[in-house]
């Protein structure tokens, strides 16, 4: 249906479509630093199942772009999810799916990879699949469709896509997916069937062939994988860049005209965490911790400043302000570029980590809001979870930031934790009325005007490779309780902005980020029904979700709230995040207790098993900084 | 130093917002070391503005930007930098140094022509758009304008000062339009385009070019030919 060369394609897109849509820039492409190559041996389309300004905003297929781009024998171009108006229009006028780079058909790319960022994503891939006219079941796909590839932090348990996906590549990308172009280049000139193309991608690390392992349930939940192809991997273990100052960054990257989400230099310090968070994913999936060198990040700020003309660099990463050398950066960086007016902003400083000299030069720039993330409201439940902040760090920064005139201040917190009682939510409140006193304990002189507090509360979402993995979350009346406690509490009191979401996308994502494969067919029949964009209050359909769970025999209950016995096999045993399952047993022990675990800078906790000394780079790190207060 | 330059925005850069070009010559600037001057105060912005803004979905040969520099260079230089860091699509094709007391380009401007491609949907029909034309403008223009306090009926027959078919090829054709344009308002052209669809349903597709932007005396921008 769908049968248009790529000139009528473009024609019919720019004169007909596009000027009735929202927001035009979405789907024409053309921006700055964009490749202008035309074709090459090998087409890669990276696609983001979300709309331009998202997708545009997440730095790892900034990467990828680069990477594809900077081969002689491949080209990449993007594609986004088109929001309604433009799904409705291709439709309607029989257009389909396409890149922005060279308007070309999704469907005639060598390779489409999808960029896994979020679980609420996972119905836009078959929205695009679908309106490219490719089959969403990697079964019904031959040798004759595109390569269909995903990647991303869900890739850690990627089941409920799974079945979608010719193969999904666990853990950093940059190295991987070099090697699948090459095995690719090499398949498509052998003539031989997809079969062989999947055993020989199955031998790269980090990479996952779904159909080479079947599931098998007991009692109605998942029971084990079996393996299905002799020759593929028991476990998958997480590709991994060692050292990010030889990595390939980002290069000359575009620079979109309508404004996008992280509208700045994203400038990555370092990837991985050392606090050791138990709620947070991203702080045990990206283990080790891996440091840029001081004079890398100041060469790549100033060749990315002139390169984009950018007026603001963002110092990435899961925890800024723990950067080894971030005392000499922050002011360095602050000063090279003030100048050109460009500045600087730290997006994720921890508590504890806060600096008042570094605030008060960031200051001199420009002011943007300051937020903190307490998680809990008591010392108690921050313990459980580990964040290692107290009530003392929170007021002292608070107090520095409100010396230095900031007047605004946005407070994180979760809600459902485990082991959560009223008590913990009252504290919530407490510390929000101690902030607001903290800035009136500031003198007038001093001080900003107009204070702005934002407690901005989310619910807890138990994850994969965290040590609340077999976590239940709180189901929807107890959320809904819990929220309306917290309203009545904060009620009235000045200054503060109370936040909070309705609880049933946060239960899907725990869905979907703890299931098994037979979530693929939810997925199928909650995308018929009209679900897409679930990330989006106006898109959000939760009937569509409803009715997908009961045709499939399933329901929402057995996933996201039923706490998984703690020797039973999980959906994604056989992926390795390095991670071994026994130290995430051992922390969740200890959350129960409420015993801290020290940041890793410090001390090796052993997260990483008998692999210890062989993957992690923690050792090394330690060594520096030990010779360096010795010196 | 203060600079007056005149850049074309193309076709393909053509559904680029009004505010995403501001910004977009922020960076250019940046890229180029072309150093604008900056406001003093809390949040300090560069020191340039814009003649007028062009609508989404239109091109032009004649937007104008007026920007202060830190210190003076050359105006080939300027032009010479500012193009080679502009994104594809966009292009200074003049640029002229202006002195600290004259009126903002805003407040000099007076009119602006355009050339407006219209696609009928039968050569015959395409044929009698000039009698159309002729008859549209002889008397008042009323159409619906929907804006922040509902919709509302305008005559914009005062702001056209011409309106012509300049040629016709087939199913195309090509008008000329001269409007009023100024900083208080002036010729909407979506709004010409629907009084002229109102009346006349035969326009499968158009496309707005600006061709010149007019002052009245001559200063900065070229004279209003009528």
């Amino acid at each position: 249906m769908y049968a248009l060369t790529e000139d009528a394609l473009n024609k019919e897109l720019l004169y007909e479509i596009i000027p009735r849509v929202e927001k035009p820039a979405r789907y024409t492409g053309g921006e700055l630093n964009m490749t202008e190559k035309k074709d090459a041996e090998v087409k890669f389309c990276l696609c983001f199942p979300d709309v331009y300004e998202i997708g545009m905003s997440h730095l790892g297929s900034r990467i990828l772009y680069h990477i594809i781009n900077k081969r002689s024998d491949a080209v990449c171009e993007r594609a986004f999810a088109p929001w309604t108006d433009m799904d409705a229009l291709m439709r309607e006028n029989g257009l389909p799916m396409f890149s922005l780079e060279n308007k070309r058909e999704l469907g005639k790319f060598d390779i489409i990879g999808f960029s896994l960022l979020y679980e609420m994503c996972y119905t836009n891939i078959l929205s695009m699949l679908e309106l490219a006219n490719i089959p969403f079941y990697a079964a019904d796909r031959g040798g004759e469709f595109p390569l269909i590839i995903a990647g991303g932090p869900c890739a850690c348990n990627p089941e409920p896509i799974a079945p979608f996906m010719d193969a999904i590549v666990v853990g950093d990308g940059e190295e991987v997916i070099g090697r699948i172009i090459d095995i690719y280049k090499a398949w498509k000139k052998s003539g031989e069937p997809k079969r062989s193309l999947l055993i020989e991608l199955a031998r790269t690390e980090g990479v996952y062939i779904p159909s080479f392992y079947e599931p098998e349930y007991r009692d109605g939940t998942f029971d084990r994988l079996v393996k299905t192809e002799p020759s593929a991997p028991d476990k998958i273990t997480k590709a991994m860049v060692k050292d990010l100052d030889t990595a390939e960054f980002i290069g000359k990257p575009i620079v979109p005209y309508m404004s996008i989400v992280h509208d700045r230099i994203a400038l990555e310090l370092f990837r991985g965490c050392t606090r050791g968070c138990r709620f947070c994913q991203a702080g045990f999936i990206y283990r080790p911790i891996r440091e840029r060198r001081l004079d890398t990040l100041l060469n790549m700020a100033k060749e990315l400043t002139d390169c984009t003309g950018y007026d603001e660099i963002s110092l990435m990463s899961l925890s800024s302000g723990d950067y080894s050398r971030i005392h000499e950066l922050v002011p360095e960086i602050i000063d090279t570029f003030r100048d050109k007016h460009v500045s600087v902003s730290l997006p994720s400083l921890r508590i504890d980590s806060f600096m008042k000299d570094d605030l008060e030069k960031m200051q001199s720039v420009r002011k943007s809001g300051l937020t903190l993330a307490p998680e809990a409201g008591t010392q108690r439940l921050r313990d459980v979870i580990n964040k290692c902040v107290t009530e003392e760090d929170l007021l002292r920064s608070v107090h520095d930031a409100f010396e230095a005139g900031w007047t605004g201040v946005k407070l994180y917190f979760m809600l459902g934790l485990p082991t959560e009682t009223d008590e913990d939510l009252m504290g919530i409140a407490d510390l929000a009325k101690k902030v607001a006193r903290e800035f009136y304990s500031v003198p007038k002189e001093k001080r900003g005007k107009g204070l702005r507090i934002t407690v901005s509360v989310s619910t807890f979402v138990p994850k994969p490779f965290t040590p609340f993995q077999w976590e239940a979350q709180n189901d929807t009346e107890e959320v809904i309780r819990k929220q309306q406690l917290l309203k009545e509490a904060l009620r009235g009191v000045k200054n503060v902005e109370y936040q909070y979401h309705a609880p049933y996308v946060s239960r899907l994502e725990a869905v979907f980020a703890k299931g098994d494969r037979r979530l693929a067919g939810v997925l199928v029949s909650a995308y018929k029904k009209g679900a897409r964009f679930d990330s989006w209050d106006e898109c959000f359909k939760l009937n569509a979700y409803e009715e997908a769970f009961a045709e499939n025999g399933l329901t929402v209950e057995q996933y996201a709230n039923r706490r998984t016995d703690i020797n039973a096999n999980l959906p994604w045993e056989h992926i390795d995040m390095l991670v071994t399952k026994e130290y995430l047993k051992k922390e969740y022990e200890r959350s129960l207790s409420a015993a801290l675990t020290q940041d890793c800078r410090e001390k090796c906790n052993g997260c990483f098993g008998k692999r210890c000394a062989e993957s992690c780079t923690m050792n090394d790190v330690r060594h520096d900084r030990k010779t360096e207060e010795a010196e | 130093m203060r600079i007056a330059a005149r850049f074309k925005k193309g076709e393909q850069v053509r559904f680029v917002s009004h505010l995403d070009v501001q910004r977009m010559f922020q960076r250019s600037f940046r890229r180029a070391g072309i150093p604008v001057a900056y406001s003093q105060g809390f949040n300090p912005h560069p020191l340039t503005s814009f003649a007028t803004a062009l609508s989404v979905g239109c091109s032009s040969d004649a937007e104008w930007i007026d920007v202060k520099l830190d210190r003076d260079m050359s105006l080939t230089e300027f032009s010479m930098k500012l193009n080679s860091a502009l994104p594809n699509g966009f292009f200074v094709c003049e640029a002229i140094e202006v002195g600290d007391n004259t009126p903002s380009l805003s407040v000099l401007m007076s009119a602006a022509e355009y050339r407006v491609l219209v696609n009928a949907d039968t050569p015959e029909n395409a044929a009698d758009l000039k009698t159309v034309l002729d008859e549209l403008i002889c008397g008042a223009i009323t159409v619906t304008k929907r804006g922040k306090g509902g919709e509302k009926e305008v005559d914009i027959a005062p702001q056209i000062l011409k309106a012509t078919v300049l040629s016709a090829c087939e199913t195309s054709c090509i008008l000329d339009v001269v409007g009023m344009l100024n900083a208080s308002g002036g010729l909407n052209m979506e709004l010409f385009m629907k009084a002229l669809t109102d009346r006349w349903p035969h326009v499968k597709s158009y496309a707005v070019h600006r061709m010149n932007i007019f002052s009245d005396d001559g200063r900065i921008l070229p004279k209003k030919p009528i």
